[in-house]
């Protein structure tokens, strides 16, 4: 066929375009077919050795390795990344720490959409309505970012990238059954036209959450959710392209009963105080390409957090004397001490008090000492609409620019917490400059503003330098500054118990208002952090390996760190918190048939408020071995630890073992996974226990 | 009538002096590249004479003097080749193996010379290793037009110790395949199949492969451009090298189909800076592979 004996190369440099590729268009025979330029300069992210600080992406293999069921086990694999529970079905994740009951200091988005909840700054992982089968892959940014995530990406910033309509044709249907009453499906359907992509996805999820607790009794914390995501991808016109989604979930979680009577006597309660949360989410985004160097989106999103939780609450009838509200918003510490002994108040030197108490002893010896029963409306209802428009402008060849603005409207309904509704707008403006200044050094550069009704205003900066041994090892040095901004709760909490349905009229009313009020202060200023991180990030390609190390030292002043209770919450700025350490992680495909994965963090954290320093193990990390051994066989070994959290060590080894199998277009999977608790400690808290150091689960998945 | 007759007359006169020194261009239509690269021949060859004409302006291929050499330049001037097995034999310049395949199946008329123009597949396979030492598992997918390509292609593989994992790709609008392979391979090599790779399917392409930080190679310089990693090509220059050294023979001794040996490596350099990769040499690429290559 040949005419020579080896082929030619053309040793005369090529006329190169911007890409270094040939000059098209005049030549015959350079295939000009009209073909849209795809990844271009706005689209491409950098290399993980040039990216602005420390990145963990868990792939989907990953993922589907660990066999994990929801988010926040699957960030066990994340360096640094502290996994607690409130209960079974409250998992929190902290990023090198804080408090225990409260995660509020963590960005975490879906497809660019905050789930951050809307007036209660916490994320309920159980109910964010999105099935990890649906999950791309999670880019975590390990560290301060609020540039390009916006306001409380303070600690970390949790991407979660869902698979593209595009990538998920087809059928697939999986379900998952074990021990701890373990019962979850997943099924979808995706499908393509000319122009356009969607996948339809319902999935369950349902366990029975912990135990027993400490004192053996069962732990109520199960958890029974369904969830409905609808994705879908439409091409306008080549430069142009429209993403929407849809998300809901619905599910009830349990809560045990809790309520202390403020008199110690009485001892009806209620059953429960179960939850029935329900998210729903829609948003909407448009891609313009202007050219290859020139992108813009524009991206609405509305949310919806609805948590419906009336419980039973049992008192003696003085708790709702109007007379005893005044007293407590008085002198509270005082009313509490009438209260507990009504019968014989301590006296008081103030005329106005000693007048109310004298009532409320009128009040008790009237029969205000018999018990009464009535509802506690502990539900609340968010809401969120969010605006973003979002500009890539590549300058020149080693010059970008991404700048953007964003506003947001909140709105909180709470009788309990707000006795109403709360809302605030908040809009921000922010740029990042990305300058290649040559083949070693990268600079990159920003700063976000954003004003808050509620809390005003802040300016935060970044900087990062970059710089490139080669393209695939860097080494950074990172400065950065993020704020959070206190949330509704904590800054502007109006909490009162009003008792509907009471078993008995009491002071002529249906409705009982619990004397117990708590005010939030209205002026909280927002929490500030100073990062500063040293890293190196590098890929050996002769080993398939790479790796990532990182040094810090994070500091958070004006801490808001009281925790949320409504006879102690008294919220200020006063606290602060420093974190530093390091951090390691290293991924080493072997060879074709074995991967490693490792993690390490090193957490040395202080706090003013003890509170703050419980949820950081001083060493905790992973370690994953997965491998395939041909015919359908494949493995996953995974190590999970922490020395102390909340003084409670955490150790476990998980062995997922799976069979592939293809009758033609379709794949089944069967997998068993086996969990086993190396320590008998409990997790996190005291009562969050299981009967067994081991659990198993079993799925089945099938593709076509 | 009489106009066309002058008309015909005007047209075909040039004819009458046709020679074993006439080489003649035919393409469906006129275009200022085709004119470009007549010219660029004549240039090359001062003792000939290169003439474009367009499929109608020429009588059927057997009206012509068997001495005329005929440069194909596009798929009408191949059709109105093989519209007569008798005639001039002919260089098909332009052709893809995989629109020929569709045409002509295994035959291979005598008077037609085949010179592809889709990159040798052993070429971009070598680019890819020398790319990507560290890629194992080369990822293709196939049509029902491009089945056939897999067999060289696996033989070439072969030779460079990496592994072929193959998936048919039948309807495009199904992102199935692509995903499966996607999981299993560590590199994507496009076969220049018209029905595979084409600017519908190029965005799902790129973008799922990118999603993954998985490089695409080829199929075709174009594709560059798009976002591939990169690609091999021959560029008109290089042809005009291999039409001079070919029509320096006789016509006898034209082989059936012929791959390029000129060829030079297009590389798209922020796809490789997105990807960690070394900035692409195309010099030193081009080097590398044709001195480590056999003939293709």
């Amino acid at each position: 066929m040949a005419i020579g004996a080896s082929p030619a190369p053309r040793l005369l440099l090529l006329t190169t375009a911007l890409l270094g590729g040939p000059a098209l268009g005049d030549d015959l025979f350079i295939d000009d077919q009209a073909l849209p330029e795809v990844l271009t300069a706005t689209r491409l992210k950098q290399s993980p050795a040039a990216v602005p600080g420390s990145m963990t992406v868990l792939d989907e293999a990953l993922i589907h390795a660990s066999g994990a069921r929801d988010i926040p086990e699957l960030l066990r694999l994340v360096p640094g990344m502290m996994i607690g529970y409130g209960a079974g079905n409250q998992p929190t994740v902290n990023y090198h720490g804080s408090n225990v009951s409260d995660a509020r200091r963590m960005q975490v988005l879906i497809d660019g959409r905050s789930v951050y909840r809307a007036g209660l700054a916490t994320v309920d992982w159980s109910d964010i309505p999105l099935a990890i089968e649906d999950i791309e892959r999670i880019e975590v940014f390990r560290g301060p970012n609020t540039v390009s995530y916006g306001a409380n990406a303070l600690m970390a910033v949790v991407n979660i990238l869902t698979r593209r309509p595009a990538d998920s044709h087809g059928t697939r249907l999986k379900i998952t059954r074990g021990e701890n009453g373990i019962d979850d499906f997943y099924a979808s359907q995706g499908l393509g036209w000319d122009g356009g992509d969607l996948r339809l996805s319902m999935s369950g999820m349902a366990d029975d959450g912990f135990d027993h607790d400490q004192l053996g009794q069962p732990y109520r914390d199960s958890r029974r959710l369904t969830r409905f995501n609808l994705s879908a991808s439409h091409t306008l016109t080549p430069e142009q392209s429209l993403d929407w989604q849809l998300a809901a979930k619905e599910g009830s979680n349990q809560r045990p009963y809790t309520y202390q009577p403020v008199f110690p006597y009485v001892t009806q309660r209620g059953p429960d105080a179960d939850a029935v949360a329900k998210d729903y989410a829609a948003s909407l985004r448009w891609n313009i390409d202007f050219n290859a160097g020139h992108s813009l989106y524009v991206q609405g999103s509305a949310q919806h957090f609805d948590r419906q939780q009336v419980w039973r609450a049992c008192d003696a009838s003085l708790a709702f004397s109007p007379e005893l509200t005044r007293l407590w918003q008085l002198n509270p510490n005082y009313a509490e001490q009438v209260a507990r002994r009504a019968n014989d108040p301590p006296p008081s030197d103030d005329a106005e008090q000693r007048a109310l108490v004298e009532a409320i002893s009128q009040q008790w010896r009237s029969g205000a000492s018999e018990v009464v029963c009535g509802d506690v409306d502990q539900s609340t209802r968010e809401t969120r609409y969010d605006l973003e428009i979002q500009d890539t402008l590549s300058l020149s060849d080693s010059v970008r620019l991404l700048s953007g603005a964003n506003l947001r409207y909140d709105r909180a309904d709470s009788a309990t917490y707000f006795n109403g509704s709360l809302d605030d707008q908040t809009w921000r403006l922010f740029g990042q400059l990305e300058w290649r200044a040559d083949e070693h050094w990268i600079v990159q550069g920003g700063a976000m503003f954003e004003n808050s009704r509620l809390t005003g205003s802040s300016l935060t900066p970044r900087v990062a330098v970059n710089y490139l041994i080669t393209p695939r090892h860097g080494l950074r040095a990172v400065y950065s500054e993020a704020v959070r901004s206190p949330d509704m709760f904590e800054n502007n909490v109006n909490w009162s118990y009003t008792v509907r349905n009471l078993s008995r009229n009491v002071y002529g009313l249906q409705n009982g208002e619990y004397f117990v009020k708590t005010r939030g202060p209205g002026n909280l200023d927002q929490e500030r952090m100073r990062s500063r991180e040293l890293g190196y990030n590098g890929y050996f390609s002769d080993l398939d390996l790479s790796l990532d190390l990182k040094l810090f030292v994070d500091e958070i002043t004006g801490m808001i760190s009281e925790p949320l209770r409504n006879n102690q919450f008294i919220a200020s700025n006063a606290n602060k918190a420093r974190f530093s350490g390091s951090e390691a992680q290293v991924d080493w495909q072997l060879n074709a048939r074995d991967r490693l994965r490792l993690t390490y963090a090193y957490v040395d954290a202080w706090a003013s408020n003890p509170a703050d320093r419980r949820l950081s193990a001083r060493n905790s990390g992973s370690a994953g071995w997965l491998r395939e051994w041909g015919r359908g066989w494949s493995s996953a070994l995974f190590y999970y630890g922490d020395d102390a959290l909340n003084q409670y060590r955490y150790e476990r080894l998980d062995l997922r073992l799976a069979k592939q199998l293809r009758i033609h277009g379709t794949r089944l999977e069967l997998a068993a996974l086996w969990q086993q608790r190396l320590d008998n400690q409990p997790i996190t808290l005291e009562q969050n226990r299981y009967d067994s150091r081991h659990r198993l689960l079993f799925s089945a998945e099938l593709e076509f | 009538m009489r106009r066309l007759l002058c008309w015909l007359a005007f047209c075909l006169w040039p004819l009458a002096g046709l020679a074993d020194d006439e080489v003649l261009l035919v393409g469906g239509e006129a275009q200022s590249g085709y004119r470009s690269f007549t010219e660029g021949l004549q240039a090359r060859r001062e003792h000939d004479r290169v003439q474009l004409r367009t499929v109608a302006q020429l009588p059927r291929p057997s009206r012509l003097d068997p001495r005329t050499r005929l440069v194909l330049l596009d798929s009408a001037a191949l059709e109105w080749r093989l519209s007569e097995t008798s005639g001039p034999a002919a260089l098909a310049l332009r052709v893809n193996r995989v629109q020929i395949q569709q045409r002509l199946g295994e035959q291979r008329p005598a008077y037609l010379s085949l010179l592809w123009s889709d990159p040798p597949l052993a070429r971009q396979l070598a680019l890819t290793h020398y790319l990507l030492p560290q890629a194992r598992r080369v990822g293709v997918l196939y049509g029902e037009h491009s089945r056939f390509l897999l067999a060289e292609l696996q033989q070439a593989a072969r030779h460079l110790g990496l592994e072929l994992v193959s998936k048919a790709w039948d309807d495009p609008r199904d992102s199935r395949p692509l995903q499966q392979l996607l999981s299993s391979s560590d590199v994507l090599l496009g076969l220049d199949d018209p029905e595979l790779y084409n600017p519908k399917t190029v965005k799902t392409l790129l973008l799922s492969s990118y999603g993954r930080q998985m490089a695409l190679i080829g199929p075709n310089a174009g594709f560059v451009r798009a976002g591939a990693l990169a690609s091999t090509y021959s560029d008109q220059t290089d042809w005009l090298e291999v039409l001079d050294h070919l029509l320096d023979q006789p016509t006898a001794h034209w082989p059936r189909s012929l791959y390029p040996t000129p060829f030079g490596v297009s590389g798209n350099q922020q796809v490789a800076r997105a990807l960690g990769l070394e900035p692409i040499d195309p010099t030193a690429a081009a080097l590398a592979i044709g001195a480590g290559a056999p003939a293709p």
